[in-house]
């Protein structure tokens, strides 16, 4: 089974997306901020990562980099309320940008296509 | 003693005292003929004398004859009896004079009362001076001494003669002298050249007796050719005609042949042969020369006794002219020397109206004060340029329209006088004029109403004013009905029929147009003064320049101003931006939530209501969704921030960020920016993330140490900024080449290989272009170029 690692603040949407993903049949673990985020990925191994933009700590973009440090080849799908952090270069790495929405077709196709 | 021994003695001491006498040689003569004919105890005795041409015999003394002759009974040599002694040198005695045939009667004389004659040649050495003759009215057989007395007497009287001659030549001479002494006194009185050439003329003319004369100077000094020369005259009605058909010809050969002339008879003179139906008269014609130059000729006309002129004339004239030349050339230097005396006064006149109207101008920045103040100073009198009236008209560029800005003049003559009289009466210089008060009301009057309507297009078909403009050189319009320049419109409006124009050059710009005019006084416009109004105009032209560059700063502060204020605005825009960006932030979260869960509450529900309901729900989230989404596109255009700014501190600033951790790897940095680079149009932020991915990029490329070098320039073209930055690194292989701009691509032990694709994009978006090779001594080379504004 693959394992998605669901990173947002907003304790909602971490059981909105985990209860979709479950749906879909992947194993997913999800946290609230960027350091629990790296501290996951030290204790277990995910196939991919929802990462949201806006959080408390360290941000998302900051997040994303150190996790392309410490495994470039993880797939990492944005997923953030703002549409404007496609514009920053900090971005530019991760493997998608979707902007949250109610409709949740976007987030999952895009998972499918990623992880086959 | 013999009684003609006796007589003899008696008459010659009568001689001997009548010769000491002061009396004139026709008083003499006829007092020794009395004498002569009472000693001898005859009726008659008389004197011929021979003339200056030596070839007449002439009556100059009589007794018994008729005194009309004297003077006028006249005999070539050879002719009569008195002809014949004259010729012949001989005495001769004749008891019946009637029956000779040398005799010739005359009857005027009266000779017919005497019956017999003795007749003795007057000599000095052996030249004939005259003839003496007695007269006897019986018949008279003259003896040998008698005939011998007489030759005698005629022998004394040749002495009184002589002496009589000498001393009435001495007398002419002394007399020439006075004259000339006078004719001097006269020249050294005057140095006004007019005056000067007058009082020549009448003194020559009055001193030789001539009917007229005439003085030509050549040209001083420059021109020594005929054509050219001026002429004085002071001829008579008498000889006008002469002097138009002889002066010009005569003068040309005088001062060729540098000598004076005579021509004793214009008539019979062969040198005029050339010129037909040549009228009676003679002439003089001397040089006048000063230091070996001709400086002109003095001709004069015509003896008033009709004799031709003497050589003794012409010596005389000569003399004359050599005092008159030093006389001529000292008062044309004179003259000369007032000339430019008054030209300096002149020049300093005007410039001391530059230098009050500089002054002015300086003083103010205001272009309607500046305006009004050029305006006065052409229309002032006295210290200004003294127009009456004048308009001042300035060439907007864009619209390509001469447009009349302000006009400056009185209304009428009333207020022409009422000015004019205030200037002259206060005596106000310009500069206190311009500072105190204004000549003219400033604002109603009628020639600024007049200025104002004027407004023509830039165009040689729109006549004079534009003309001035366009071909930057002025006009002066003498008639301005007749002239083409002139369109009717302009002259409806001003009025007159001569006026001025001159083109306000600034810079070598034709920045407008000074219209002046004199309708007032009449006063033609002279060269001189449109030559003044020029070099006015131009110093105008250059203050009214500065005043409009002024009025232009001015607006662009301005400009900047609201500039700023709109910034303003948009930064508080975009706070409210980014205010809004939370504010949706906030909202799109739990609507993810409400509608997330929702959608999963209906695949839970089988209830139909419950369905139509949720479907409301979701077709709202979605409304909501939808809004924020066109929210935040408005919101997102905030960043990046474009500025024009220079490339080099930039990069300065970002290096010297890197000194410190260099030093620590070993990296010598060898900087090269090209200086006065143009500044780009570039968000700096993102320009410094690009040079740092590149720097960082150089650096890591070189683990042991090395050289990175950072080179700025401008591109061969001059149309882009070039950035290259350099190592000593072991460069790039072919494969990774391919995906050296890729994200995720790293050949790195650690990083993102986000760098390079970062870069590649700042530079993308700043319509640049980024190229890599590696360098053939070893280590890789970015190049990047920055396209420079457009406009600049």
């Amino acid at each position: 089974m693959k394992k998605i690692l669901v990173v947002d603040d907003e304790e909602n949407i971490c059981r909105l997306y985990r209860e979709e993903l479950e749906d879909m049949g992947y194993e997913v673990t999800t946290v609230c901020d960027g350091t629990s985020a790296l501290d996951a990925m030290d204790k277990a191994v995910y196939d991919l990562v929802t990462l949201d933009m806006r959080m408390k700590g360290i941000d998302g973009i900051e997040t994303l980099r150190r996790m392309k440090e410490k495994n470039a080849n993880l797939p990492v799908i944005i997923s953030s309320a703002y549409e404007e952090f496609k514009n920053d270069f900090g971005s530019w790495c991760s493997d998608a940008y979707i902007v949250k929405s109610a409709d949740t077709t976007a987030l999952r196709e895009t998972i499918k296509k990623i992880l086959g | 003693m013999d009684p003609v021994d006796k007589r003899e003695l008696t008459i010659l001491s009568e001689i001997g005292r009548i010769a000491t006498s002061s009396a004139r040689l026709e008083e003499k003569l006829q007092r020794i003929i009395d004498v002569v004919m009472r000693g001898m105890e005859k009726d008659g005795a008389s004197v011929f004398l021979l003339d200056a041409s030596g070839k007449n015999v002439t009556l100059v003394a009589a007794q018994g004859l008729n005194q009309e002759s004297i003077g006028t009974l006249t005999f070539p040599l050879g002719a009569g009896i008195a002809g014949w002694v004259a010729q012949q040198k001989v005495p001769l005695a004749l008891a019946d004079p009637y029956s000779d045939p040398r005799f010739q009667y005359v009857p005027e004389t009266g000779i017919e009362r005497f019956r017999s004659l003795v007749a003795a040649p007057i000599m000095d050495e052996d030249r004939c001076l005259g003839v003496i003759f007695v007269l006897s009215q019986p018949a008279w057989t003259a003896t040998g001494s008698e005939v011998t007395l007489l030759t005698t007497i005629a022998n004394q009287i040749s002495g009184v003669t002589k002496s009589t001659q000498l001393f009435q030549s001495i007398q002419d001479r002394l007399a020439e002298l006075a004259t000339i002494h006078e004719i001097g006194m006269a020249l050294t009185s005057t140095l006004d050249l007019a005056q000067l050439l007058s009082l020549i003329a009448a003194n020559t003319t009055q001193a030789l007796h001539a009917r007229g004369c005439t003085i030509r100077l050549v040209n001083l000094p420059e021109i020594q050719s005929l054509t050219g020369q001026s002429v004085d005259r002071f001829v008579s009605d008498a000889v006008r005609d002469l002097d138009a058909n002889f002066g010009e010809i005569l003068a040309a050969r005088t001062v060729q042949e540098r000598r004076p002339l005579l021509i004793e008879d214009i008539r019979n003179d062969a040198s005029l042969a050339f010129i037909p139906d040549r009228p009676a008269g003679s002439l003089l014609s001397v040089p006048l020369i000063f230091h070996e130059r001709v400086i002109g000729v003095i001709t004069l006309y015509n003896p008033e006794d009709g004799s031709p002129f003497s050589e003794d004339d012409l010596q005389f004239l000569a003399t004359i002219a050599s005092g008159a030349a030093v006389a001529v050339e000292n008062a044309a230097m004179y003259e000369r020397m007032e000339y430019l005396a008054n030209e300096a006064k002149a020049r300093a006149q005007e410039l001391s109206i530059l230098y009050d109207v500089g002054t002015a101008m300086s003083a103010t920045l205001n272009l309607d004060r500046l305006l009004r103040i050029i305006l006065t100073a052409a229309t002032m009198g006295g210290t200004g340029l003294g127009f009456n009236r004048a308009i001042l008209l300035l060439t907007n560029e864009r619209t390509n329209v001469l447009q009349g800005m302000m006009g400056v003049g009185p209304s009428s003559w009333e207020d022409a006088s009422r000015a004019w009289t205030e200037v002259a009466r206060k005596h106000k210089s310009l500069l206190e004029w311009i500072q105190t008060g204004e000549l003219f009301e400033p604002r109603d009057t009628e020639i600024n109403a007049i200025a104002r309507t004027i407004r023509i297009p830039l165009e040689p078909a729109s006549g004079v004013l534009a003309m001035t403009a366009l071909e930057k050189r002025p006009f002066n319009i003498v008639d301005a009905a007749s002239d083409p320049l002139v369109r009717p419109g302009l002259r409806d409006i001003l009025k007159v029929d001569s006026f001025a124009t001159v083109p306000l050059m600034a810079k070598s710009r034709a920045i407008g147009v000074i219209l002046v005019d004199n309708m007032f006084t009449k006063r033609p416009i002279t060269e001189h003064d449109i030559r003044f109004l020029t070099m006015f105009a131009q110093q105008a032209a250059l203050a009214i320049d500065n005043a409009i560059n002024h009025s232009n700063a001015e607006t662009m502060n301005r400009d900047i101003r609201v500039m700023h204020e709109q910034l303003a605005q948009s930064e508080k825009m975009a706070a409210l931006g980014v205010m809004m960006a939370e504010i949706t932030h906030e909202i799109r979260n739990p609507l993810v939530s409400i509608g997330g869960f929702t959608r999963r509450l209906a695949r839970k529900l089988t209830d139909p209501e419950a369905i139509r309901y949720i479907d409301i729900i979701l077709g709202e989230v979605a409304r909501l969704e939808g809004i924020i989404h066109d929210n935040l596109a408005y919101v997102k255009n905030v960043s990046p921030l474009f500025t024009r700014q220079r490339l080099n501190p930039l990069l300065d600033e970002m290096l010297a960020v890197f000194e410190e951790e260099m030093r620590q790897r070993g990296i010598r940095l060898e900087k090269s920016l090209a200086d006065n680079l143009p500044d780009v149009e570039m968000d700096a932020q993102q320009m410094k993330q690009a040079a740092v991915n590149l720097v960082t990029n150089a650096m890591e490329a070189m683990e042991r140490g090395g050289l990175l070098t950072v080179r700025t320039s401008l591109s061969a073209e001059k149309n882009e900024v070039v950035l290259e930055i350099g190592d000593t690194g072991p460069g790039v292989s072919s494969e990774a080449m391919h995906n050296l701009f890729n994200p995720y691509y790293t050949t790195k032990v650690k990083g993102t290989g986000l760098g390079l694709p970062i870069t590649h994009r700042v530079i993308k978006s700043h319509k640049g272009t980024i190229v890599f090779r590696n360098k053939e001594t070893g280590g890789a080379l970015f190049i990047v170029r920055l396209p420079l504004p457009k406009e600049a």
